[in-house]
């Protein structure tokens, strides 16, 4: 069935595939997952917090993630990359917009995107670690900052990682989304290639099985790392 | 050293402590007891500002706990606090949990901490387990832990929350050694335990509670003679005699 296929073509890309276009999808997914990872850690904490005097606190994170959790993707991507030169220039009072170019435009929107998403894992992730455990750290003098970061937030992070992870491999696969912003991912790249050589199918046939292989290693590892810092009990 | 005047706290529309008042001196041993749901572990959290409450005034050493203006971890760290489930932290080591809050806290230097742990894992008997994570202990060695944990922070008091309640029967009887030794020591204490051995070796004071009211608080020799309520009564009969 592959009689007519040119196979060729990936080999003679594969330089350009991987160096610039898997460079910066795996850039991008590192980036926003770590960005996404701490933003979302401190939504959670906000959505947690207790108190009448945090109330605001509460329910601006909730407003947050919901919002961005009821837009597409795509929409964010796009109207960021337009809108933020814009914003950028009115914040700083200056008269022409700020240049930040696709890539960064691309962190800051997937970061802000998934940290909705790691809020929720994480906040799930915090509920898992007991009461006792924060009346402990508090008993011993650790004030809540301490209390998270030393007592709950570790405890969190851990029996929340292959969940985090997942959602991470998601992110890889939706870091394709940046071809709205003409930006050159692994899937960008290949597009082009597939465009200018005319050989669609095969370029398209390896994108998908070079995003297989990447999800299905990455799947693996969660299995492991999970085993490796389980926490004993 | 401790003292609770006028104490009452509610759950919403549910009253948990109704106008407790009591004084631990300092060196002083009080045994807290009661039936389940009495409000003794609401008392104790309410000492060391764990939990919150409406009325009345709670001291220790002179500090207000309910004041807004209390330093509220500084208070704590000078409270050690032992709980029913050991709540030792899962993901450090025993030398870890024993050295953390010395340094965060107390701002010790990690080589004071970690010889401060050392001497209180000896006198609990275990620095042979100080390298192993808390879930390899058994539940005897875990709330010994525990204890050695809050003494790092040389407090001026201790308080227990039915500490060997969670524990298999055979491993009562470590944990209640240390706290005897401590007990003898001067340590004051304030204790939530159904162990009447306990209260018959070390405590000066028994409190008996139900629904939320101190119904009785006397020295132990009287509150072993005769307790006067009702209620007591029963409620030793039936913890003495199963
Ligand atoms: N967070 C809470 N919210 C509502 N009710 C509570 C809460 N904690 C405890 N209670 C209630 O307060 C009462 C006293 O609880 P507690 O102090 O734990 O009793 P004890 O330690 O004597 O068994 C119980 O009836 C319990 O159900
Ligand atoms: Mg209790």
């Amino acid at each position: 069935m592959f009689a007519g296929f040119d196979f060729d073509v990936i080999e003679r890309s594969l330089p350009y595939l991987f160096r610039e276009g898997m460079v910066f999808t795996v850039t991008l997914t590192a980036l926003a997952m770590t960005g996404g990872i701490v933003f979302g850690t401190g939504l959670a904490m906000m959505r947690l917090a207790t108190g009448v005097s945090l109330a605001p606190l509460v329910w601006l994170a909730g407003a947050y993630v919901n919002l961005m959790r009821a837009l597409p993707l795509v929409l964010v991507i796009f109207w960021f990359y337009f809108l933020v030169p814009w914003i950028g220039g009115w914040l700083i009072g200056a008269r022409q917009t700020i240049q930040v170019g696709a890539f960064w435009s691309a962190v800051i929107t997937f970061t802000m995107f998934e940290a909705a998403y790691y809020c929720e894992i994480m906040r799930a992730g915090i509920q898992s670690v007991s009461r006792g455990q924060q009346s402990a750290g508090y008993a011993l003098g650790l004030n809540y900052w301490r209390t998270m970061g030393h007592v709950v937030l570790p405890q969190a992070f851990r029996n929340m990682l292959p969940v985090l992870l997942t959602q991470t491999v998601i992110l890889f696969q939706d870091t394709s989304l940046v071809y709205v912003i003409s930006a050159t991912d692994f899937l960008g790249a290949a597009a082009k290639v597939a465009n200018r050589d005319h050989r669609l199918v095969e370029m398209y046939l390896f994108a998908a099985l070079v995003y297989l292989v990447v999800s299905y290693v990455a799947s693996r590892t969660v299995g492991r790392l999970q085993a490796r810092l389980a926490v004993i009990r | 050293m401790i003292s609770i005047r006028g104490l009452s706290k509610w759950y919403g529309a549910f009253q948990v402590l109704a106008d407790c008042s009591t004084e631990v001196a300092k060196g002083e041993v009080v045994v807290v007891c009661g039936p389940s749901g009495s409000g003794k572990s609401t008392l104790i959290k309410c000492v060391n500002g764990l939990e919150p409450f409406e009325k009345g005034e709670i001291l220790v050493d002179g500090i207000s706990v309910g004041s807004p203006k209390t330093d509220l971890p500084k208070l704590r760290s000078r409270v050690g606090m032992v709980f029913q489930h050991f709540e030792l932290f899962p993901h450090m080591t025993v030398t870890q949990n024993l050295t953390l809050a010395q340094v965060k806290v107390l701002g010790r230097t990690p080589a004071a901490a970690h010889e401060k742990a050392m001497a209180l894992l000896d006198r609990v008997g275990l620095r042979a387990h100080a390298d192993k994570f808390p879930g390899n202990l058994s539940g005897g060695q875990q709330q010994r832990v525990a204890i050695a944990r809050a003494l790092c922070m040389d407090p001026i008091a201790m308080l227990f929350d039915e500490p060997t309640s969670a524990l298999d029967p055979e491993m009562i009887n470590e944990v209640l050694d240390v706290m005897v030794e401590l007990a003898q020591e001067g340590m004051t204490m304030m204790v939530v335990t159904h162990e009447m051995g306990f209260a018959r070796r070390v405590a000066h004071r028994v409190i008996f509670m139900d629904e939320g009211k101190i119904v009785e608080d006397a020295p132990k020799e009287e509150f072993f003679g005769t307790p006067r309520s009702e209620r007591a009564q029963q409620f030793l009969a039936k913890i003495l005699h199963h």
